[in-house]
C-alpha cells in the first residue's frame, strides 16, 4: 500500500505537486492520470526518495521508501525507459542493480525472461528500440520482487502487442496482491487497464475514484430530433436545463431525464423522431475533470474541491 | 509469459491468490549492504569498454612517453637542438624524472575515467535507478571510490614500475646516467606517481559528482591540474605566487613524485598531505551535494 499525505513540491514560485493526499491500494491496478505537466512524474520521484517533498510525506507499507532496509523489495519503479548505458548489456545493467541487494543472478535471468529480452540480454543495449528499453526498465522494476510496482508511462513507445503485454502483466501483478500504480496521460489506455483512477491537474488532486464511478457520474445528455424542434425547445426550457441545437437541427438536452423529455413532447402533441441517451466517454469525463482543475487553479473565487457529481447549468 | 513473478513464492501458494491477502508471498529480500554496492559498482566499471580503454591508455602513455624520453635522453634518438642535454632529458630532473615523463599527460586520461565513473550515470539517466536501489546515496559514492582505487592503483603501480625499469634499460643502453630502484627517493617517486594518478582519478570522480556533466568536470580537472599551475604565474601577484602555486594539485604531487627536491617546493610529506586534501575535500563536498540535491 502506498499512502500520500499532503505531499507538496515547489520549484521556485511554481507548485508542481500541491497537497496531494490519496492511498494506492494493493490488489488492483491504479491509474495515475493527468495532462503532461500535472506533476505525475514528480510525485513518483518523491515516492522513491529521488526528490525531497517541501511538505507532507509519502509512505510504502507505513514507512518512507528510503527508510526500508531493502527498498526495492517494497517498490519497484520505472521512471525513465531510456535510462541505460548504451555500452552495457541488458544483463550487466540488471546484474549491477541486483548486486546492491544481493539479488542472485538467477533472479536477473528470471526477470529478463518475464519481459522477453532473453535473446538480446547479452548484447550492448545501445541498439535497443524504445520498446525494448521499456521492457528493460520494467525488468529492473521487477528485480526486487516488490510489493508495489510504480511505472511512469510504461506504454510509451510500445507496439500494440507490447501494450497488450503490459496490460496483462499489470493485471497479473495486481492479481498477485501487489500494489500497481501506473501513470499515463491517455485516458483511453487507463480505461482498459486500471480499475481505480487518481486524476491530477496542475499538481492538485482532481479525482480519486473507481473507473466505474467515473463513468457513472460523467455527464450525460439526451439527443432529440423533432420536426418541431423550435416549439420543443421552449417547452423544455427551465432552470438547470441546457438545450443546444446541433448542426443537423437535433437538440442536445442536459439536465432532464430522457423519459421526461418524451412525456413532455407527447403531452404537447409534438412528434419526436429520435430520443437517444448520450453517455459521455471516459475520455470526455477526464477532459472535463482536468479542465475544471485548470480553471479553479487560475481563479480565487472558487473553492478547490472535487467537482460536484452532477453538472449544472451555468 | 503473461504472468509473472511467482517463482519465488512459497511452494504451497497456488496461482489463485485472493485479493484480500494484504501481500503476496514473497521471498525474504536482503538489505542493501556496503559489499553489495561495491560489487554493483565493480560490475558497472567492468561492463563498459571505456573503463578498459582509459586504463590501458594511461598505462600506455606512461610507457610510451617514458620510453621516448629515455631514448632521447640516452642519445638513442636524436635530440632536438634546443632540448636539454643528454643527461637531463625532458624535464631535466634526473633519470627517474626522465622516464616518468608520461605523468605530465597521463593524469588527463585517468582523470577522464574518474569523471566518467559518475557523469556517465547522469548522462544516461542510470543515476536514477542507482539511487532508487541505494536511497542512502552515499554508499554509491563510497563504493565508486573503493572500486576506482582498487582498479586504478594496482594498474598504475605496475605501469609506473614497468616504465621505470624499461626507461632505465634504455638510458643505460645509451650510456646515460641511470637510477636504481633502491636509490634514495626513487621508489617513493615511482610509487608516488602511481598514487598521484590514482588521486587524480578520484578528484575526477569528485568533480564529476559535483558538476554532473562530463564536459564540465573534465574542463574543471584540466584547469585545476594542467592550466592553473602555468596561468597562475600570469594571473597572481608575485608575492602570492610561491605560496599558492606550490599548493596546486600537480605541484604538490611533484614534491613526492620526483627524487630531486626543487627549492621552494613542499616536502614530500607536506606535498602528500596537500595533494590528499585535494582529493578528500572535493569528495566530501561531492558527498554533501549528492545527499542534498534531487537526482
Amino acid at each position: 500500500m502506498i499512502e500520500l499525505h499532503g505531499l507538496t513540491k515547489r520549484y521556485g514560485d511554481k507548485t508542481v505537486v500541491d497537497d496531494l493526499t490519496f492511498t494506492v491500494e494493493p490488489g488492483v491496478v491504479t491509474g495515475f492520470l493527468g495532462p503532461n505537466g500535472a506533476g505525475k512524474s514528480t510525485t513518483m520521484r518523491m515516492l522513491v526518495g529521488l526528490e525531497a517533498p517541501d511538505a507532507g510525506r509519502a509512505t510504502v507499507n507505513g514507512r518512507p521508501y528510503t527508510e526500508h532496509a531493502a527498498p526495492v523489495h517494497e517498490i519497484g519503479v520505472l521512471l525513465d525507459a531510456g535510462a541505460r548505458h548504451p555500452g552495457r548489456s541488458a544483463r550487466d545493467h540488471l546484474l549491477a542493480l541486483a548486486a546492491t541487494h544481493r539479488i542472485p543472478a538467477s533472479r536477473v535471468d528470471e526477470v529478463i525472461d518475464v519481459v522477453g529480452l532473453t535473446e538480446v540480454a547479452g548484447q550492448r543495449s545501445g541498439g535497443f528500440s524504445l520498446g525494448m528499453g521499456q521492457r528493460l526498465g520494467i525488468a529492473g522494476a521487477l528485480l526486487g520482487d516488490p510489493a508495489a510496482v510504480v511505472l511512469d508511462e510504461p506504454v510509451n513507445g510500445l507496439d500494440p502487442e507490447g501494450i497488450r503485454w503490459i496490460r496483462d502483466l499489470l493485471r497479473g501483478l495486481a492479481d498477485e496482491g501487489r500494489t500497481v500504480f501506473v501513470s499515463s496521460h491517455l485516458m483511453s489506455e487507463m480505461a482498459l487497464t486500471a480499475e481505480h483512477l487518481v486524476v491530477v491537474g496542475r499538481g492538485r488532486l482532481v479525482a480519486d475514484t473507481s473507473v466505474a464511478d467515473l463513468v457513472a457520474r460523467s455527464a450525460t445528455s439526451v439527443r432529440v430530433r423533432s420536426p418541431r424542434a423550435h416549439e420543443l425547445r421552449s417547452l423544455l426550457a427551465q432552470r438547470d436545463v441546457v438545450v443546444t441545437t446541433g448542426a443537423d437541427g437535433a437538440l442536445e438536452v442536459t439536465g432532464l431525464r430522457m423519459e421526461e423529455i418524451g412525456d413532455r413532447a407527447a403531452g404537447a402533441g409534438l412528434a419526436v423522431h429520435e430520443l437517444t441517451l448520450q453517455q459521455a466517454s471516459l475520455e470526455e469525463a477526464y477532459l472535463e475533470l482536468t479542465a475544471d482543475a485548470v480553471e479553479y487553479h487560475g481563479s480565487t473565487t472558487r473553492t478547490p474541491t472535487t467537482p460536484a457529481p452532477e453538472r449544472t447549468a451555468a | 509469459m503473461s504472468t509473472t513473478l511467482a517463482p519465488t513464492a512459497t511452494p504451497g501458494a497456488g496461482p489463485g491468490r485472493t485479493s484480500t491477502a494484504p501481500e503476496h508471498a514473497r521471498h525474504a529480500s536482503r538489505a542493501v549492504s556496503a559489499a553489495g554496492v561495491v560489487r554493483s559498482e565493480w560490475i558497472k566499471l567492468r561492463s563498459v569498454r571505456s573503463s578498459t580503454t582509459t586504463l590501458l591508455a594511461t598505462a600506455g602513455v606512461m610507457l610510451l612517453f617514458g620510453a621516448l624520453a629515455a631514448a632521447v635522453g640516452s642519445g638513442l634518438l636524436a635530440t632536438p637542438p634546443d632540448a636539454g642535454g643528454p643527461d637531463g632529458g625532458p624535464g631535466g630532473g634526473g633519470p627517474t624524472a626522465t622516464v616518468l615523463a608520461g605523468s605530465l599527460l597521463a593524469p588527463l586520461v585517468i582523470g577522464v575515467l574518474g569523471v566518467l565513473t559518475i557523469t556517465s550515470e547522469y548522462a544516461t539517466g542510470t543515476i536514477r535507478s542507482t539511487m532508487t536501489f541505494v536511497p542512502g546515496r552515499l554508499p554509491v559514492l563510497g563504493a565508486k571510490v573503493v572500486v576506482l582505487t582498487a582498479v586504478v592503483l594496482p594498474v598504475m603501480v605496475v605501469a609506473t614500475l614497468a616504465t621505470f625499469f624499461l626507461g632505465q634499460l634504455l638510458l643505460g643502453a645509451g650510456d646515460a646516467p641511470t637510477a636504481a630502484i633502491g636509490d634514495p627517493g626513487v621508489l617513493r617517486a615511482v610509487l608516488g606517481t602511481a598514487a598521484y594518478l590514482t588521486g587524480v582519478a578520484l578528484l575526477g570522480l569528485a568533480l564529476g559528482t559535483l558538476l554532473r556533466s562530463t564536459a564540465a568536470a573534465v574542463s574543471a580537472l584540466v584547469a585545476l591540474v594542467f592550466l592553473l599551475p602555468g596561468l597562475g604565474g600570469f594571473l597572481l601577484p608575485a608575492s602570492w605566487q610561491e605560496d599558492v602555486l606550490v599548493h596546486l594539485p600537480s605541484n604538490a604531487a611533484s614534491s613526492f613524485t620526483s627524487v630531486a627536491q626543487v627549492p621552494g617546493a613542499l616536502s614530500p610529506t607536506g606535498g602528500a598531505l596537500v595533494f590528499a586534501a585535494w582529493v578528500v575535500i572535493p569528495l566530501l563536498l561531492a558527498a554533501v551535494a549528492l545527499r542534498r540535491r534531487a537526482v
